[in-house]
């Protein structure tokens, strides 16, 4: 919210306060500063001018040449405005100004060859309104040379101040002057009501009924008569400009700056267009459309509620008027509302019509509930002088549902044992009293106060405990030296997941942390896809079901800007429904899983002096997954399978199982996939579910002695017909080979047409021992054999090297 | 006699070991001259028949040339490996060494370890929570209520009116309490979500490292001093700092917490836009509502909380100046940290 210091000044007196010192207490007692705009530093080097002399440019049909006096001396202006003329008081912007509208700085120019010393400025490159139709013409009384910020009374400090929602009191210059009359301990004096009422009462020309006492606890309202609806004087329209709002006419810039001053937001009907002169609130039962001020059709929900008159709406209470019955140029009498709504109705119908106004914004957060006659009065008072109405006798004051004034009891033991340190009684007692709080009882032990309706975030002992503290400076908590610490089993349920990252990044992958949000067709390509009601786009409508897809969409960013060699992995939760059709209803119904992806494509080394380039494969991604999981004492817990087919994703398949669950699978990414994300190279992929691993992994592993006599090695190299597996190869020699063979490790793998056509030879190093004696050659030596003749035998292999 | 051979075999000796460049020719030295039929064992025999007065010149010249030949030959020896080859005596060392490839944490992973490490040498835990999470973890418990404003300063995406993407980390300190008595102390990191456009300056999700410390006797006091050596401990011990009041729904009293800005130290830049602060964390005193919700007795315990983004250090760290390089994972990002 915008703040005008000069304005707070009106209420609580700073004098002898820099105003850096100002803008630093309000920051640290919770009213953050967020920009200051001092107007004498905008406009220095901006004076009033005179135009003594205006002649044609001489190279130039739409440019003047202008004589101006700044009072001590003259110069040449060259000015494009139509409207400029000799003999005008104009603002001139000296050599040096900085003109807002632009951040330009003025300097020496020459235009179209002719020297010009200054600009004459127009309103909105002062920005000081948005009419940039030629150039300000000022008064003729003011003296030349006088400072554009005097002259104009551009000589505030505007504050913008970040208002947490809590601070409903503090969207209005009472709030803050309040604040700082606290921090500052000086009085507080806001300004008295002084009314020149008129004979007739108010009820001879309107009345208010309330059907929605819930929505709407109180509806309070001046009638003012006669009124000539018209421009603002310069000081309303200023005050209004200051706050960042455009000045209207003089009923409407009042409402707007009473709004400012005491937070209570106002509407003035035209009385004229309210059918009864009569004022109905009510919540509408069904959905209904309505015009706003704006002209904007608006539909609005069942419970809305609405202000009417006898016979239709006439606004949407607390966000905006209707068209129907606004202040017009004709208008002759008005009714000024000041009413307290309900906050969760307005912010309801607020967030229904998309609609958020000064008036719905202050009404949500809780507006002044005993402020609204004061609010109202104060008005009226203002719009009789400045259009010269007749304010009518009395006030209407409607208040079916009186809001309650809590009454908090602060004890002193318990502030210092929130805050840390003792606070003096008579202290609490000051800053209570400067806030506007009511002491209905205290002893020495403890203080009660009763809330004034303006402070309605204020109802328990903790929150008067805040106010004590802020205003009392957060610097004075002290900070203590040390703490002690609760024993206890630590727990850190990241460790895992830590521990899953290292052995990762040990391998060689860099991590990648991607948006689960995609598009729906990605989500579905792997599970049970859930979606968000209120998304941003349709490419980020739905939940990631699987890591795979954002990991390709990685892949392929990275082969757009040549990055082709890709070793990458990613942490992550992924979400899937129980199925197609579940509606979310609670926890059970959908699954939050932990993940790790890795991918791999492209080259796994380059071609170096040392050695040939080799290029990621199949191989390469299951020889790291089982490194991985190495690290994680998995040897014997899970089950390997492969596949060809049968999934959405990859062709050449391998999974990782525990007990007929899957614990995770990859292998390389279809060709229809690698289409889909637009990939033109091979990927690998491998996607591991970490909550089971994590689970499977915690089983500790025993610790094996170590071998006390020598291995024997030996190896042989069999031709088998192609179509024959390694594996089955391998695990027949395991099982034939004897109780003495303990490892068998393939080393050599080819084909080659001298083999024979359809062969291939494989080449197998054994290593054999026992645990408890050295082996003899012998024995060794006769189980190798006979195992050559088994092999033999059972792949109709042929034993190569003999 | 004795003494010329002695000067003999020494001189062949040192003239046939440096041509021993493999282990066959070595093992033919030692049998040559150092096995037990060797020549040195035959002019220890010669020596036992030597004149009685030249035995003791004799015999300590000889076994300063054995000790010698011992010597020299063991670093001959020392020279060939296993293998039977003779060592390369001279390589082009200024060859680009074998690598072996070593990935990294992302940048954020290892923000959030440092901040990890911090709080764990304080005491804490570290707990984590689902992200997809229901409206009363998420706000309800937090006393936010339905139809407040404070609903506002956090954009959400709904799943339905009950499910939601977790908009901050705190929702995790509701289930901690629900299932654990105090002493609570804890930090829970992870990833959350809000509804904003995506741009330079906010993307649709982040991380956070939420804390809580729940016990009988926890004061604001405590609370500043432990932010204050957490600041000390990952921002540098020379930093300045300053508390300022604000509003959280789940704590009371709350403040932020800023400290000198690092790059100006203070004096003003466009980094703190000229304030010389930045904002690095939101904190206070957890609310009563708050244990209500997990039926704690607000009169026995008190505590605090507090909650810092992780992707804004970086991007004050590092100078980074587009949130969305995080989460493009473009290799050339990555490699970089």
């Amino acid at each position: 919210m915008k703040v005008s210091l000069n304005w707070l000044k009106e209420y609580v007196d700073l004098s002898g306060i820099p105003v850096s010192e100002i803008i630093h207490n309000l920051t640290m007692s919770g009213l953050e500063v967020e920009e200051v705009i001092n107007q004498n530093e905008i406009y220095k080097n901006f004076v009033v001018g005179f135009v003594k002399e205006k002649i044609k440019h001489p190279n130039a049909d739409k440019l003047s040449v202008c004589k101006i006096s700044n009072g001590t001396e003259e110069m040449q202006v060259v000015c494009g405005a139509p409207n400029v003329e000799a003999g005008q008081k104009i603002v001139f912007a000296q050599i040096g100004a900085i003109v807002p509208n632009g951040n330009f700085k003025i300097t020496k120019a020459k235009i179209r060859g002719t020297e010009s010393f200054g600009m004459i400025c127009s309103e909105s490159e002062l920005e000081i309104s948005s009419n940039h139709e030629g150039i300000m013409v000022l008064s003729s009384e003011l003296k030349e040379g006088t400072p554009i910020s005097e002259a104009l009374g551009l000589d505030d400090v505007l504050l913008e101040i970040a208002i947490t929602p809590n601070r409903s009191d503090a969207l209005s210059h009472f709030g803050v002057a309040r604040d700082l009359s606290a921090i500052f301990d000086r009085k507080l004096k806001l300004p008295e009501i002084n009314l020149e009422e008129y004979e007739n009462g108010i009820k001879d020309f309107a009345s208010v009924e309330i059907l929605d006492p819930i929505n709407c606890p109180r509806y309070s309202a001046k009638v003012v008569k006669d009124v000539i609806v018209k421009e603002s004087p310069d000081w309303l329209k200023q005050a209004v400009q200051k706050i960042g709002m455009r000045p209207i006419n003089n009923i409407v810039d009042v409402t707007n700056y009473i709004m400012y001053e005491t937070g209570q937001p106002l509407h003035a009907f035209d009385l004229k267009m309210l059918k009864g002169n009569k004022i109905v609130v009510q919540s509408t039962t069904v959905e209904s459309q309505f015009t706003t001020l704006d002209s904007k059709v608006r539909k609005l929900p069942a419970n809305t509620l609405l202000i009417c008159d006898a016979e239709k709406p006439v606004a949407v209470a607390g966000v905006m008027g209707g068209e129907n019955s606004e202040v017009t140029s004709d208008t002759k009498n008005i009714l000024i509302e000041s009413a307290y709504f309900n906050p969760s109705s307005i912010r309801r119908t607020a967030k229904a019509l998309g609609l958020s106004t000064d008036a719905s914004y202050r009404f949500e957060r809780t507006t002044n509930a005993g402020g609204t006659i004061y609010a109202a009065e104060r008005a009226a008072q203002l719009i009789a002088e400045l259009s010269g109405g007749k304010v009518a006798q009395g006030t209407i004051d409607v208040y079916p549902n009186a809001v309650k004034q809590p009454v908090v009891t602060v004890r002193f033991a318990r502030v210092e044992k929130i805050l840390g340190y003792y606070v003096e009684p008579e202290k609490i007692r000051k800053i209570v009293l400067a806030l506007g709080f009511e002491i209905t009882f205290e002893n020495d032990e403890q203080i009660s106060v009763r809330v004034p309706l303006f402070r309605p975030d204020v109802e328990r002992e903790i929150d008067v405990i805040e106010e004590i503290a802020r205003i009392n400076g957060y610097d004075n908590i002290p900070t203590i030296s040390s703490f002690s610490v609760p024993l206890g089993v630590k727990h850190d349920e990241s460790s895992f997941y830590d521990k899953v990252r290292d052995t990762a990044v040990g391998l060689g992958f860099y991590e990648m942390i991607n948006n689960p949000l995609q598009n729906e067709k990605t989500a579905a390509l792997t599970g049970n896809q859930i979606g968000v009601l209120n998304p941003q786009s349709l490419d980020m409508a739905y939940l990631r079901t699987s890591l795979v897809p954002g990991a390709l969409m990685v892949a392929a960013k990275n082969f757009n800007v040549g990055e082709k060699n890709l070793a990458l992995f990613e942490i992550g939760n992924v979400f899937n429904k129980n199925s197609e059709e579940t509606e979310i209803k609670s926890f059970s119904d959908f699954k939050e899983e932990t993940k790790i992806i890795f991918l791999l494509s492209g080259k796994a080394s380059l071609k170096e002096w040392h050695g040939r380039d080799k290029n990621y494969s199949f191989y390469y991604l299951k020889g790291l997954i089982n490194s991985f999981l190495n690290n994680f004492t998995l040897d014997n817990v899970l089950n390997d399978s492969y596949y060809h087919s049968g999934n959405r994703i990859f062709d050449f398949i391998f999974a990782k199982e525990h007990d007929g669950n899957l614990i995770g699978n990859g292998g390389r990414i279809n060709k229809e996939v690698l289409n889909y994300f637009n990939l033109q190279q091979e990927v690998f992929c491998f996607e591991l579910d970490l909550n089971l691993l994590e689970k499977l992994s915690t089983q500790k592993s025993k610790y094996n002695p170590l071998l006390k006599y020598p291995k024997m090695m030996r190896d042989f190299a069999f031709i088998f017909d192609k179509e024959i597996e390694y594996e089955d190869v391998a695990e027949f020699i395991k099982k034939n080979g004897g109780s003495l063979l303990q490892f068998v490790r393939i080393f050599d793998l080819f084909e080659s047409e001298s083999l024979g056509v359809n062969k291939k030879s494989m080449a197998f190093e054994l290593e054999y021992f026992n645990e408890n004696r050295t082996l003899k050659d012998e024995e060794v030596e006769k189980d190798f054999n006979n195992l050559i003749t088994l092999v033999s035998n059972k792949f109709n292999a042929k034993l190569r090297g003999n | 006699m004795l003494d010329e051979k002695i000067e003999t075999i020494h001189s062949e000796f040192l003239k046939e070991i440096p041509e021993a460049d493999n282990s066959k020719k070595i093992e033919e030295i030692r049998i040559k001259y150092l096995s037990r039929n060797g020549l040195l064992s035959s002019l220890f025999e010669e020596l036992k028949n030597a004149p009685k007065e030249d035995k003791p010149l004799l015999g300590k010249k000889l076994n300063e040339m054995r000790n010698s030949i011992a010597q020299t030959f063991e670093q001959a020896k020392a020279k060939v490996d296993t293998t039977g080859k003779f060592f390369e005596n001279k390589i082009d060392l200024s060859l680009p060494g074998i690598t072996r490839a070593i990935g990294s944490k992302h940048i954020l992973t290892q923000t959030l370890d440092e901040i990890k490490n911090i709080f764990k040498g304080m005491g804490f835990s570290v707990t984590l929570g689902p992200e997809l999470e229901s409206d009363y973890y998420n706000f309800e418990a937090l006393n936010f209520p339905h139809d407040h404003p404070a609903r506002d300063m956090q954009d959400t995406y709904f799943i339905n009116n009950n499910f939601l993407l977790r908009t901050h980390t705190t929702p995790v300190q509701v289930r901690i309490m629900e299932k654990e008595e105090p002493p609570i102390r804890a930090i829970m990191p992870g990833r959350v979500y809000r509804n904003e456009a995506v741009s330079a300056r906010s993307y649709c999700m982040f991380h956070q490292v939420d804390g809580i410390y729940v016990d009988t006797d926890v004061s604001f006091a405590e609370l500043k001093a432990t932010l204050v050596s957490f600041a000390m401990q990952f921002y540098g011990s020379d930093l300045m700092y300053r508390f300022r009041p604000s509003f959280f729904p789940f704590t009371e009293p709350s403040a932020e917490m800023d400290i000198t800005c690092f790059l100006c130290h203070g004096s003003g830049c466009k980094i703190c836009k000229g304030s010389g602060w930045l904002e690095i964390l939101g904190c206070g005193m957890v609310d009563p509502n708050v244990f209500k919700s997990v039926n704690y007795d607000s009169e026995k315990y008190t505590g605090y909380a507090f909650g810092m983004g992780i992707e804004r250090i970086g991007l004050l760290k590092y100078g980074i100046d587009d949130i969305r390089i995080y989460f493009e994972n473009d290799l050339r990002f990555l490699k970089q940290f």
